[in-house]
């Protein structure tokens, strides 16, 4: 932290400095809304908070983009809101609408009495992750990080049953230890470089000291991406916890980690470069092999997608190591086709458990006859996470390997893109059960209007980033061009 | 909006439009895919007829920057060889919209695909820019999987082979085996080749993903040696080149009937294509150094795919299988780096597509009527389907190479050109085209001039209405070129000289420099 000033111009920095938060501040007052609303309404009327919440981030979304002019440093140094950051929070606010959107209809019924807490907690969490995007202190990076994993563990367990009590208690445990393990790091890269600033950690001379205290950044890091071999809890936990929260679980964390370790390490830690480096790409080589591979005997479908998202942070990993202009855009695009396509693949499979349909493979037999809608949207995510054109994952995939490639990373570029052949034969064993095999109850499958337009803006925007790429990629790259020095 | 985007684009139109139009009217459904491909065959012949000759190399270009900063453009342009291919795409498409015409089963659905996969072949044909090249190709790869997942028959199918024993587990029935097979070796090669194509781009030195621009790159040797084998591998893949051939008899022999035709017909090309078109002509050092090997393996591709189609009894299994026999004969063309082989290769192409799309039309029109593929439990069935016999009976001389029908023309240039080059490899070359005949003429006999059948057959009759169209138009195609094989040649050679001319001074470059 830089010394603190007198009083007056401190209070006037705060102030100005307050315009740097105002997505998190909105946030933080719609999240409040919510509140008071949950208090004051009946029983009956608990159902308004989900569009409630969900109109108030669908406008901040919609406000973000006619933010006024973006500044550096604010809070002395310790926030700084920047275009890569405001990308990286307009698609932490898509997640956590569409995240809402999916869960008015389940919320409302099978816990409807505790539909306050749901939003509540979602929002207090995505508040914490976009100032997550932003921190450049590590005391602000370290408060960012709690706030946005603590409410998570709750409405990963909103469901009393027994798997989803399971997926509640694995979650905080292992956020606990990622916890330890982060703020030790933090405690080992504060108390060498005698700052908690990362504007001053640029500038202090690499000790081996460092390494340590990097790495157990990443591990804790690691813990909430789900890297190899820090995943293991992300299966079970997908697998019990609320579909919709699984969808918001299963990127929305992710991305706003992303984006504080590009802050952390590219911003902050860059002279240290060599060390945290080295550790990526052996994180990211582990990620991609294993993941890919555990995923492949899955045949529960929240369970799959669970590992085949592992196998993402992989190649998101080999972006961040990558650590160039094109990289660092790759990952902040990477983030946006990864939002659309998984958490439309997990709201279908949503849709299937609400309509009393089984949560594995099995369950999405026939689904092309049963509700040939959502089956086309399915296989428009499952090509989208396959990486196939058209659709968005194709840009973010061949963008990686062009950004890691232009890096020198090309024995990872080819071993990712044989592994996406592995991922492609279990996305497509999934289109199988959808459209080859035939359908074991006929039940008609119902859609609420609320997840209708979740899976709709999920399916136009997967589409639309795959036709129009430019009009996304371009913003990413100019954003990421200005992060590093 | 240019001639050749509109050629893609129509049918992706088409497709699109089929979205909408309710599953019920079943007729609806076949006049938009109908209209889609119309378009493009149309469009096609006027590209043909617009090209002109004495100007040659490329032209109708289009640009269209699409990320500018990445160096990606839409850029699109057709050459002589283009022209022939384009031709052969859309004449491939239109038939095969013909032979599915009696499809009964979710129909809708099996004609976007369709009409998403030759948009996707037809862009391949036509791209200058590598990465809308690569793009269009995994659109024309994946389709397939659902296509045959979903519309193909499991009968016959036999699982061997290490990718049989991987997939055991997973339980596939027949057709989903061979649809995942071919889904699973052909993303694996086209994985080999992205890899290949970001070391090409970004060799370039300004990072453009243009192919004009890449094709006159000097790339290092080293660089060239190395990638070629890839971009072999990867686009040999689908072109059938031994040892990666195993996908396509199980593919070919489960997919419904358009579906063969046109991927037999067009997609196998792709493969080849790439070969000629972006490893050898980018990667001219590296083309020369492997090109013993390729040509060699050729050999092996047109003897193995023979013989293997010698020992099959499944109709569908020996038309897939000589195939495999007939895309050794394009890469084999290929191989020898000289005008004759390239003439005779790119001809091929086009000479196999017809003939093998007639034949898996014909496959399908007797499958139907005899419900059996089963080449010596048929027979005697020329008296009661006369002209359908006649058809198959001129596909099959085509595939031996008789004169006066395409394939002759086409063999005879590459076997010119392998006598030239490694003059051995003609022998066993020429060796499978009687092996062929063998197979042939054993299965048309069998069939249809032979002794009637023990079995009754009662459905079994002459094509009828529409079946007609997809028959008639293919067989005139290869009489057509086989009579008149300039009409083609007059297209292909000028561009064949242009491509092989600077190519062999940088060959002979490469190859001073290595000789003491």
């Amino acid at each position: 932290m830089t010394p603190l000033k007198n009083n007056e111009t401190y209070l006037a920095d705060l102030v100005s400095g307050l315009g740097a938060i105002s997505l998190e501040l909105g946030l933080l007052a719609v999240a409040l809304l919510v509140l008071v609303a949950d208090l004051l309404l009946g029983a009956q009327e608990k159902r308004g908070l989900g569009p409630l919440a969900a109109v108030g981030v669908a406008a901040l979304l919609g406000a973000s983009f006619f933010l006024p002019g973006l500044d550096s440093g604010e809070f002395a140094g310790a926030y700084v809101s920047d275009s890569a950051g405001l990308y990286f929070k307009q698609v932490l606010l898509l997640a956590g609408l569409i995240a809402i959107l999916g869960s008015v209809d389940h919320v409302d019924r099978f816990f409807p009495s505790r539909q306050g807490e749901h939003y509540l907690l979602l929002l207090f969490s995505l508040t914490g992750m976009l100032l997550l995007t932003g921190a450049q202190d590590a005391l602000a990076w370290i408060v960012a990080f709690e706030l946005a994993g603590m409410p998570l563990y709750v409405l990963a367990a909103l469901h009393k049953t027994g798997r989803g009590t399971e997926a509640g208690i694995k979650v905080y445990l292992t956020g606990a230890a990622s916890t330890a393990f982060t703020l030790y790091g933090f405690t080992l890269i504060w108390g060498l470089a005698g700052d908690t600033s990362f504007a001053t950690l640029s500038s202090v001379p690499s000790q081996p000291l460092f390494a340590l205290g990097i790495v157990m950044v990443l591990a804790g890091v690691g813990f909430k991406i789900g890297a190899v071999p820090f995943h293991l809890w992300m299966a079970d936990t997908y697998q019990g916890a609320p579909a919709p929260t699984v969808a918001f679980l299963s990127v929305a964390p992710k991305i706003a980690l992303f984006a504080g370790l590009v802050r952390l390490l590219v911003e902050g830690l860059l002279p240290m470069g060599a060390i945290w480096r080295s550790a990526l790409i052996a994180l990211a080589i582990v990620t991609l092999v294993q993941g890919n591979f555990s995923a492949l005997p899955q045949r529960d479908t929240r369970r799959l997608l669970a590992l085949s998202g592992v196998g993402h942070m992989g190649l998101l990993l080999v972006a961040l190591a990558a650590a160039t202009p094109e990289s660092l855009g790759t990952l902040t695009f990477y983030c946006l086709a990864y939002v659309v396509s998984n958490m439309g693949a997990f709201l279908v499979v949503g849709v299937i458990t609400d309509n009393g349909g089984s949560g594995s493979l099995d369950g999405l037999k026939g689904l092309a006859t049963r509700a040939p809608g959502v089956a086309m949207c399915m296989l428009l995510f499952l090509l989208s996470l396959g990486g196939i054109p058209f659709v968005a994952g194709f840009w973010a995939k061949v963008l990686v390997f062009w950004a890691a490639w232009k890096a020198g990373f090309s024995f990872l570029v080819i071993l990712g893109a044989l592994l996406t052949v592995l991922a492609l034969f279990y996305y497509l064993k999934v289109a199988r059960s959808i459209y080859i095999e035939d359908a074991e109850e006929n039940t008609p499958i119902s859609l609420a209007p609320s997840t209708q337009l979740a899976l709709g803006i999920c399916a136009v925007a997967v589409v639309g980033i795959g036709v129009v790429p430019g009009w996304f990629i371009q913003p990413a790259m100019d954003a990421a061009a200005l992060l590093l020095p | 909006m240019g001639l050749l985007s509109v050629i893609i684009l129509a049918p992706l139109l088409a497709a699109v439009v089929l979205l909408v139009v309710p599953n019920r009217s079943r007729g609806a459904v076949r006049l938009v895919s109908l209209l889609g491909a119309t378009v493009s065959l149309v469009g096609s012949i006027k590209v043909a007829l617009r090209y002109d000759l004495a100007v040659g190399g490329v032209q109708m270009r289009e640009n269209l920057p699409l990320l500018p900063d990445l160096g990606i453009a839409w850029k699109l342009g057709v050459d002589g060889w283009g022209v022939s291919l384009l031709l052969l795409t859309a004449i491939i498409i239109f038939a095969g919209v013909w032979a599915s015409w009696t499809m009964k089963d979710r129909e809708k659905e099996f004609f976007i695909l369709l009409l998403v996969l030759v948009a996707g072949v037809f862009g391949v044909f036509v791209s200058l820019d590598l990465f809308v090249f690569f793009l269009f190709y995994e659109i024309a790869v994946l389709p397939m999987y659902l296509l045959i997942g979903v519309w193909g028959s499991s009968k016959a199918v036999k699982k061997a082979g290490p990718l049989a024993k991987v997939l055991e587990p997973f339980d596939l029935g027949g057709r989903q085996y061979a649809a995942m097979k071919l889904t699973l070796m052909l993303m694996g090669g086209s994985a080999l080749i992205l890899a290949s194509f970001l070391a090409m781009v970004l060799h370039t030195g300004v990072g453009t993903w243009d192919l004009e621009v890449i094709q006159v790159t000097a790339y290092p040797a080293a660089l060239q040696k190395l990638l070629f084998p890839f971009l072999w591998i990867g686009f040999g893949t689908l072109a059938g080149v031994f040892p990666w051939h195993t996908w396509s008899p199980d593919g070919h022999a489960s997919a419904p009937t358009a579906v063969s035709m046109l991927h037999a017909g067009v997609l196998m090309k792709l493969g080849a294509f790439g070969v000629i078109r972006v490893a050898m002509i980018c990667l001219p050092e590296g083309a020369a150094f492997w090109a013993f090997a390729v040509g060699t393996v050729a050999v092996i591709n047109v003897v193995w795919g023979a013989l293997s189609a010698m020992g099959q009894t499944d109709l569908k299994y020996v038309i897939a299988y000589s195939s495999v026999s007939h895309m050794g004969i394009v890469m084999l063309g290929a191989a020898t780096l000289q005008v004759d082989g390239w003439n005779g290769a790119i001809f091929q192409m086009f000479a196999h597509g017809v003939m093998t799309g007639l034949f898996f039309a014909l496959v399908g029109l007797v499958y139907e009527r005899a419900h059996s593929r089963e080449i010596f439990e048929m027979g005697g069935f020329a008296a009661r389907m006369p002209a359908v016999a006649v058809f198959f009976t001129i596909g099959g001389l085509s595939s031996l190479g008789l004169p006066g029908t395409a394939g002759f023309a086409a063999e005879l240039l590459v076997f010119l050109g392998a006598w030239k080059t490694v003059w051995w490899w003609a022998i066993p070359a020429i060796a499978g085209a009687i092996f062929t005949a063998v197979y042939v003429l054993r299965a048309t006999r069998a069939i249809f001039w032979g002794p009637p059948a023990e079995l009754p057959y009662p459905d079994v009759r002459d094509a009828q209405g529409c079946e007609w169209v997809a028959p008639i138009l293919l067989v005139a195609c290869i009489l057509l070129f086989g009579l008149a094989p300039d009409l083609l040649l007059q297209y292909i050679d000028p561009m064949t000289l242009e491509f092989l001319g600077p190519l062999g001074d940088r060959i002979a470059d490469s190859t001073a420099g290595v000789t003491p």
